[in-house]
């Protein structure tokens, strides 16, 4: 059954339609939850607020949960959804360099447009940022290409490259990911109270 | 008004907010066979930029030539489109719980200018890695995460790991 | 005052939804196995099965050579040699071992043309037929009685005796006509000196379009 716009159940045309409504949804998720004030996306380092890092985990676990539970219906076909490439470097280096980038702006791309939204300017500067970001790598690509294009393992899944059994994966992900919740909660009431 | 406020800065619980989020990418992979995104609306922005200023460069450039091919508009693509909803949406909750205004957020000990030239810096950052892991926080790492993507893994732990590591570098701007 | 047993419950709630998660998550660790089967389901299998429309009988298929309809493939699916030896007018070549090749399915998987598989009698046509249809492939005919049965009827149709009906008669001179058509000299024929010269079909260009498969694309 589904996914249904590659299956042709709703026509291509409407993709720019369900695109806006999906994009509103998690405009208003991430708003309402509090992602765009920088200083509570930065308080995950710090240990004063795990928004981030509850949202986040919560999200990938029901998502998880729920679509391996689709797949097992049959509403959904697992094998045919998009699975985000792997090129071993490029997403270490990458996401290194994202991460210096989130301690110093305090913004990634999907919070930051959200406080743009607001009326944050220092997410409106954060935006221009990550254009220029997205423009010297652009200038540079000739530079970067080994590395974009290298180490390339194909769209695989853990169940790939490790050669476990996925549902077992996601019950030992939600175990950790709730010893995570409960440390957190630990943690913060240890850290020093930020108010912001 | 007073009300108003001091219900600034509630929020959802981020439980709540989680749950939803992820039956939202639940629904946008059965919907569309994809996950969420963000950098990729920037990056059309930008090839869009490049290509109205010069388009000979953007022709030439083995970065830029991948997204201005032929009659092939940038900006006509899916990940623009959930970014104006993106936009619309947050500015509704906004909106609703009164937290739409011109201002800077900052940590009281820093300068507002500091705060906006480590935003900027911050966004370089951002921008570039997140083209070099083809995926930010929401479309490789959060998405990725959905579908058991080992790339998508990677970019998470690597992005949390770095945060962690440098986060003692720049407390002064947070707390 | 507010309902005790209500906020007694409230301050449990943490651990609750984790306990439901662990309980959903595991859930998924103790369902029972079981394997997806690819292709159409087995009802569909049975009534395209049995569906008059799977075959095609040798006269269609002439008359369709004959009057170079353009909306089907014939696909050969006995091995090369006999392939070489004798086959039908811009008829393929794909062997059945060949079948589940990258190659074959562009020319099986596809929604322009009919296909119609044959080979000397209908058992490994049937067995194409069945291979194919098991993976969803659409428009998939089998030739009735394969070349064996082409040869009996067009090739070197049986001449009615005249007790027979009339309509055997009139079968009988179409046949006659198409397996001229196909080069055969009959023996009234020969006092005209001149063969009728082998009216050669030109070989029917086959461009299949490759089914697009519509996979969905990245996200940043």
């Amino acid at each position: 059954m589904g996914p249904l716009i590659p299956n042709g159940f709703i026509p291509f045309e409407w993709s720019s339609i369900i695109a806006i409504v999906i994009g509103i949804f998690f405009g208003f998720i991430l708003e309402a939850s509090g992602f765009s004030s920088s200083r509570k996306l930065a308080g995950v380092f710090y240990g004063y607020d795990f928004a981030v890092l509850k949202v986040f985990f919560t999200a990938a676990i029901t998502s998880l949960i729920g679509l391996f539970y689709m797949d097992y219906l049959g509403y959904v076909d697992m094998s045919s959804l998009y699975v985000h490439p792997t090129y071993l470097w490029g997403a270490i280096i990458g996401g290194a360099i994202m991460g210096i980038g989130f301690v110093t702006g305090g913004f990634c791309p999907g919070t930051s447009l959200s406080a743009v939204a607001i009326g944050k300017i220092d997410a409106i500067v954060n935006v221009l940022g990550i254009m220029v970001g997205i423009f010297i790598f652009s200038e540079l690509y000739t530079l970067f290409e080994p590395l974009y294009n290298g180490y390339f393992q194909g769209n695989v899944t853990l169940v790939d490259s490790l050669g476990i059994n996925k549902y077992w994966f996601v019950f030992i992900l939600t175990v950790v990911a709730i010893i995570m919740f409960a440390a957190s909660d630990m943690i913060r009431k240890r850290v020093k109270k930020v108010f912001y | 008004m007073k009300d108003k406020e001091q219900n600034r800065h509630i929020y959802w619980n981020p439980y709540f907010g989680g749950f939803l989020l992820g039956l939202l990418i639940i629904f946008t992979f059965y919907i569309t066979g994809r996950g969420l995104g963000a950098s990729g609306a920037m990056k059309s922005s930008v090839v869009t930029i490049v290509d109205d200023v010069s388009h000979e460069h953007a022709k030439q450039s083995a970065y830029y030539s991948k997204f201005v091919d032929g009659d092939k508009n940038p900006m006509n693509n899916w990940i623009v489109f959930e970014t104006l909803g993106v936009l619309i949406g947050a500015f509704i909750s906004g909106g609703l719980a009164g937290r739409i205004g011109w201002r800077v957020q900052h940590s009281p000990k820093i300068t507002r200018r500091r705060r906006l030239i480590f935003a900027f810096s911050g966004g370089i950052l951002f921008g570039l890695g997140a083209q070099i892991a083809r995926g930010c926080t929401s479309g490789a790492a959060l998405s990725g995460m959905a579908v058991l993507s080992t790339g998508g893994f990677i970019t998470m732990l690597a992005i949390f790991g770095s945060g962690y590591l440098f986060a003692y570098f720049f407390r002064k701007n947070w707390i | 005052m507010v309902n005790r047993k209500l906020v007694k419950f409230l301050s449990l709630r943490y651990k609750i939804l984790a306990a439901v998660l662990i309980v959903l998550a595991g859930g998924l660790v103790l369902l029972p196995k079981y394997e997806k089967h690819e292709g159409i389901s087995p009802e569909e299998l049975l009534s395209k099965t049995i569906s008059p429309e799977r075959y095609i009988s040798t006269d269609d298929i002439a008359h369709k050579i004959i009057n170079q309809d353009p909306s089907f493939i014939l696909i050969d699916v006995r091995d090369e040699n006999s392939f070489k030896e004798y086959t039908l007018p811009n008829a393929i070549n794909i062997p059945l071992k060949k079948i589940l090749d990258n190659d074959a399915t562009m020319y099986i998987n596809q929604n322009q043309f009919d296909v119609v598989f044959f080979s000397n009698d209908n058992f490994y046509s049937d067995q194409a037929w069945i291979l194919c249809n098991r993976l969803g492939y659409k428009n998939l005919h089998v030739l009735k009685g394969g070349i064996n049965k082409w040869f009996n009827t067009i090739i070197n149709p049986q001449k009615p005796t005249e007790d027979m009906p009339k309509d055997a008669l009139d079968l009988y001179s179409t046949r006659k006509a198409s397996s001229m058509y196909f080069g055969v000299v009959y023996p009234e024929q020969v006092e005209i000196k001149t063969p009728e010269p082998v009216k050669k079909a030109v070989p029917k260009k086959i461009i299949t379009v490759k089914k697009k498969k519509k996979a969905p694309e990245g996200g940043c």
